[in-house]
C-alpha cells in the first residue's frame, strides 16, 4: 500500500518537474520579444493537449480493441467449457 | 410485471397503479416516447444545416424552439426519467424490498413529469435549455417563456420526491440481511445520483422563481436595469446543472456495472473502487459548476479554483473505465446487443471525456466556448455513453419487462449504425467547433469546410434516425410477438438474471 | 481498496497528466490575463443585434472595426440588453458582452485581412447573423512594430482561414 502511495507520489514529481521545463521555456520566450500571439499561445497549447489526448486515446483504444478481440467467446483459445479465468476477480 | 402487449391489462390498472415495476414501466415507456419526439427534432434540426440558408425553417424564431425543446426534452424527458425507471424497476428488486419506501409518492413523482412536459411542449419557448437571463427575463416571448419555466420547476419538483424515495428505500428498506458493501454498484449509483439530485436541485427551484418574478417585473434579481445581476443566474443555474451531468451519467455508470460483469462471465474487478468512484463523483461534481462560465469575465483565480475542480472529477471517471476494461480482461465475453452497446459506449465515454478535459484548460475555452465543440462534446456525452448504455440496458431488461426476447440481429444492426452515427455526427462537431461555428445558429458562413462537415454531421444524423427506426420497431414487434424467453437466463450466459416473479401489483 | 498495483499505478499516470494540463493551462493564461500597458483601448458595444465600436480617439465606427496591424489593442466589451458574446474565431478570441459589466480582453492582430466578428452566445432572433467585419490594416508608418511579434509568420497557417473566406464570400 504504502509502496503504490509512493509510486504515485513520484509520478506527480516527475510531471511538476517536466511542467517546470516548460515554464522557464515559456517565460525565456517572452525576454526576446515584447508581444506573444495570444492565438499562437492558444492553438500551441490545443495541439500540445490533442498530443497527450491521442497518445492516451490510442493506448484506451488499442487496450480495448485488444480485450474484445482476445477475449471474446468465440477466440479460439476461449473454445470449449472452460471455467472463467481465476484471479483479477473480487469474490464478494 | 411482465408487459403483454397482446392481451394486455386494463389500462387503468396500470396507470393507477403504484406497484414499483408499474410505475418504472410507465417511466420507460413515457421516457422513449419523449426520446422519439426529442430526435425527430434534433432531425429536423439537422436537416435545416445541411446547407446553409432555409431549409426547414422559414425563421430563425421556430428554429430557437425547435432547438430548446430539443434540448429540455432529452435531458429532462428522457434522461431523467428513463434513469428513474430503470431504478423504479430493479432498486426493489436489488435491497430486496416489496416496493418502493413510498409507493404513492412515486406514482405522485411519476405523473408530474406528464405535466411538466405538457408544459414544456405547449409552450414551446425560446430560451434555450439554460434560459440565461436577461433575454429570457426581458425579450423571451411569453407565455411559452412561463410555461417553460412553471414545467421545469414541476420537474425539478418529480426529480426530488423520486430521489428522497430512492435515498430512503436505499438506506432504510433494504434487507437486514444485506449489507451495504453488498448492494449491487447500481444501487450504489441510484443512490448517488439521488443524493446530488437533492443537494443541487433546490438551487435551481429558487433560480426558477427568481426568473418568473423577474419576468413579471416584480424583482429585479438578473436584471442589470434593476440592479440585479445576470450572472448571478449562471451561477445558480450551473450549480444545479454541473452536477445535474452526473445525475444523467451515473446511472449510465451503474448499468455498465451491471451489464459487464454478466456478459464478461467474471465478478467485477474491484467492487470498492466502483464505491469509491461514485462516491468521489458525488463530492466532485459540486466542485466544477463555474466552468460553464470562463467567457463571462471570471477572474483568473476563480477560472484556476473551478479548472482545478473540473480535473479532480477525472480520477473518478478514469477509475470506472479501468475497472470495466480490467473485469472484461480474461473473460469469457459473449456479445449479445446489450454489451455491444455498452463497449461502444466506452469508447465514446473516453472520447467524450478526453475532450472534456481539453475543454476545462482555462485558455482553450477561447476556442470552444459556445461554438459546435461544446454542442459535439455534450452530445458525446448524452448519445454516446448515457444513451448507449441506455439503449444497452433496455436490451438487457427486455425479457424481464415483456417476457420475450428482442430481434439480436436487429439490435446489431441498430448498434452498428448507431455507433458510426455518432461518430459522425459528433466528432465532425468538434470539428466545426475549432473552425468557430457558434452554436444555436440557423444559418452559418457558406464556407466550405463548414458546409462539407455540416453535411458529413447531417448524414451521420440520418444513420441515428436510421437505427432508432429499427430500435422503435423491435421494441413494439418483439414485446407482442417475439419469442418467449428463458427466464432464468435468457442470455444463456448462465448468470443469474433478475427475480421476474414480482407479479402482485395491488397492494 | 488493494486492489492491485495497476490500479494504482493507473490512477498514479492520470493524476500526473492532469496536474500537466491544468499547469499547462495556467502558464498560457497567465500570459492571456495581463493586458500590455500601452495598449490601446477599444469600446466594444453589443445590442441585439449589432455591433459597435469606439476608439480611443473617439471614432465610432458601426458593423466594422479597423485596427492598425501589431498593435496591442485592448477590449471593452459590454452590452446594452441582453448577453452577447464578442468573437473573433481568426484570433481565438472571444468574451462574453454582459450588461451592466465591461469584461476585457486584449490581443494583438498579427494578420493583415478582413476577418469575422460575430456573436457566440445566443441572444434571439437574428443571434446567427450578429456579425461584423474586421479589418486589420498595415501600419502607415510601417518598419519600427513589425519586429515586435514573435513569430506571427511561421506560425501562421496554425488556424483555419475561415474568418477571411467568409468575409470575402
Amino acid at each position: 500500500m504504502v509502496s503504490y502511495s509512493a509510486l504515485v507520489l513520484i509520478l506527480v514529481l516527475i510531471a511538476v518537474l517536466t511542467l517546470l521545463g516548460v515554464n522557464s521555456a515559456a517565460f525565456a520566450q517572452e525576454t526576446t520579444e515584447r508581444y506573444l500571439s495570444a492565438r499562437i499561445e492558444i492553438w500551441a497549447l490545443f495541439y500540445r493537449l490533442m498530443v497527450v489526448a491521442f497518445v492516451i486515446g490510442a493506448v484506451v483504444m488499442g487496450t480495448m480493441t485488444y480485450v474484445i478481440w482476445r477475449f471474446r467467446e468465440s477466440h479460439p483459445k476461449n473454445r470449449g467449457d472452460i471455467t472463467p479465468a481465476a484471479g483479477g476477480g473480487a469474490h464478494h | 410485471m411482465v408487459l403483454e402487449v397482446r392481451k394486455p391489462r386494463p389500462l387503468w390498472e396500470i396507470l393507477f397503479s403504484t406497484h414499483h415495476t408499474d410505475i418504472g414501466l410507465l417511466y420507460i415507456i413515457f421516457s422513449l416516447t419523449l426520446f422519439f419526439l426529442g430526435g425527430a427534432l434534433a432531425i429536423s434540426i439537422r436537416t435545416e444545416l445541411f446547407l446553409p440558408g432555409a431549409q426547414v425553417f422559414e425563421d430563425a424564431n421556430t428554429f430557437n424552439r425547435v432547438f430548446t425543446v430539443h434540448g429540455t426534452t432529452m435531458l429532462f424527458l428522457w434522461v431523467i426519467p428513463f434513469a428513474a425507471g430503470i431504478g423504479n424497476y430493479l432498486i426493489p428488486i436489488m435491497v430486496r424490498y416489496k416496493d418502493m419506501a413510498w409507493p404513492k409518492l412515486n406514482a405522485v413523482a411519476f405523473w408530474m413529469i406528464p405535466v411538466g412536459a405538457a408544459l414544456v411542449w405547449l409552450g414551446f419557448a425560446d430560451t434555450t435549455w439554460n434560459a440565461y437571463p436577461p433575454y429570457s427575463i426581458l425579450r423571451a416571448p411569453g407565455p411559452a417563456a412561463e410555461m417553460w419555466i412553471f414545467g421545469l420547476k414541476i420537474l425539478g419538483i418529480s426529480s426530488i420526491l423520486g430521489a428522497i424515495n430512492f435515498v430512503v428505500t436505499i438506506l432504510k428498506m433494504k434487507h437486514p440481511d444485506l449489507p451495504m458493501m453488498k448492494l449491487p454498484l447500481f444501487t450504489w449509483s441510484i443512490l448517488s445520483t439521488s443524493l446530488i439530485i437533492l443537494m443541487s436541485m433546490p438551487t435551481f427551484a429558487a433560480a426558477l422563481i427568481m426568473l418568473y418574478t423577474d419576468r413579471l417585473g416584480v424583482s429585479g434579481f438578473f436584471n442589470p436595469a434593476m440592479g440585479g445581476d445576470p450572472l448571478a443566474y449562471q451561477h445558480l443555474f450551473w450549480f444545479t446543472f454541473h452536477p445535474e451531468v452526473y445525475v444523467f451519467v451515473i446511472p449510465a455508470i451503474g448499468m455498465i456495472y451491471e451489464i459487464i460483469p454478466k456478459f464478461s462471465r467474471k465478478p467485477i474487478f474491484s467492487y470498492t473502487s466502483g464505491i469509491t468512484a461514485f462516491i468521489l463523483l458525488t463530492i466532485v461534481s459540486f466542485a466544477s459548476w463555474a466552468h460553464h462560465m470562463f467567457a463571462t469575465g471570471m477572474s483568473f483565480t476563480e477560472k484556476t479554483v473551478f479548472m482545478i475542480g473540473t480535473l479532480a472529477a477525472v480520477p473518478a471517471s478514469a477509475m470506472h473505465i479501468f475497472n470495466w476494461i480490467a473485469t472484461m480482461w480474461g473473460g469469457r465475453i459473449r456479445f449479445k446487443a446489450p454489451i455491444a452497446f455498452v463497449v461502444g459506449g466506452i469508447i465514446t465515454f473516453f472520447l467524450a471525456g478526453a475532450g472534456g478535459v481539453v475543454n476545462s484548460a482555462m485558455p482553450l475555452d477561447f476556442l470552444t466556448h459556445d461554438s459546435y465543440w461544446v454542442v459535439g462534446h455534450m452530445h458525446l456525452f448524452l448519445m454516446g455513453i448515457i444513451t448507449f448504455a441506455f439503449v444497452g440496458f433496455i436490451y438487457y431488461l427486455f425479457p424481464l419487462i415483456t417476457g420475450r426476447m428482442y430481434n439480436e440481429r436487429a439490435a446489431m444492426i441498430q448498434f452498428w449504425l448507431m455507433f458510426i452515427g455518432v461518430f459522425l455526427v459528433f466528432v465532425t462537431q468538434h470539428l466545426l467547433g475549432l473552425y468557430g461555428m457558434p452554436r444555436r445558429v440557423v444559418d452559418y458562413v457558406p464556407v466550405e469546410p463548414l458546409i462539407i462537415m455540416n453535411q458529413i454531421s447531417t448524414v451521420g444524423a440520418y444513420m441515428l434516425l436510421v437505427g432508432m427506426g429499427i430500435f422503435l420497431f423491435n421494441l413494439i414487434k418483439s414485446a407482442g410477438w417475439g419469442k418467449p424467453a428463458n427466464m432464468e437466463d435468457p442470455f444463456g450466459i448462465r448468470e443469474k438474471y433478475y427475480d421476474y416473479r414480482r407479479r402482485e401489483p395491488h397492494h | 481498496m488493494g486492489h492491485g498495483t495497476l490500479e494504482w499505478v493507473y490512477v498514479g499516470v492520470v493524476v500526473a497528466v492532469l496536474i500537466y494540463i491544468g499547469a499547462d493551462a495556467w502558464n498560457v493564461e497567465t500570459f492571456l490575463d495581463h493586458a500590455p500597458e500601452d495598449a490601446q483601448v477599444v469600446k466594444v458595444t453589443a445590442q441585439q443585434w449589432f455591433w459597435t465600436f469606439e476608439h480611443e480617439d473617439g471614432r465610432r465606427e458601426l458593423g466594422e472595426l479597423h485596427l492598425v496591424k501589431d498593435i496591442p489593442y485592448r477590449f471593452e466589451v459590454t452590452s446594452l440588453d441582453v448577453i452577447h458574446s464578442f468573437n473573433t474565431p481568426d484570433f481565438a478570441m472571444m468574451i462574453d458582452a454582459v450588461p451592466g459589466r465591461i469584461n476585457s480582453i486584449w490581443y494583438v492582430p498579427d494578420q493583415a485581412g478582413e476577418f469575422l466578428i460575430q456573436c457566440r452566445e445566443y441572444c434571439g432572433f437574428s443571434h446567427y447573423q450578429m456579425r461584423a467585419k474586421l479589418f486589420v490594416e498595415e501600419p502607415a508608418g510601417g518598419g519600427e512594430q513589425e519586429a515586435q511579434v514573435t513569430n506571427a509568420s511561421a506560425t501562421n497557417n496554425l488556424i483555419p482561414p475561415l474568418g477571411a473566406a467568409a468575409v470575402a464570400s
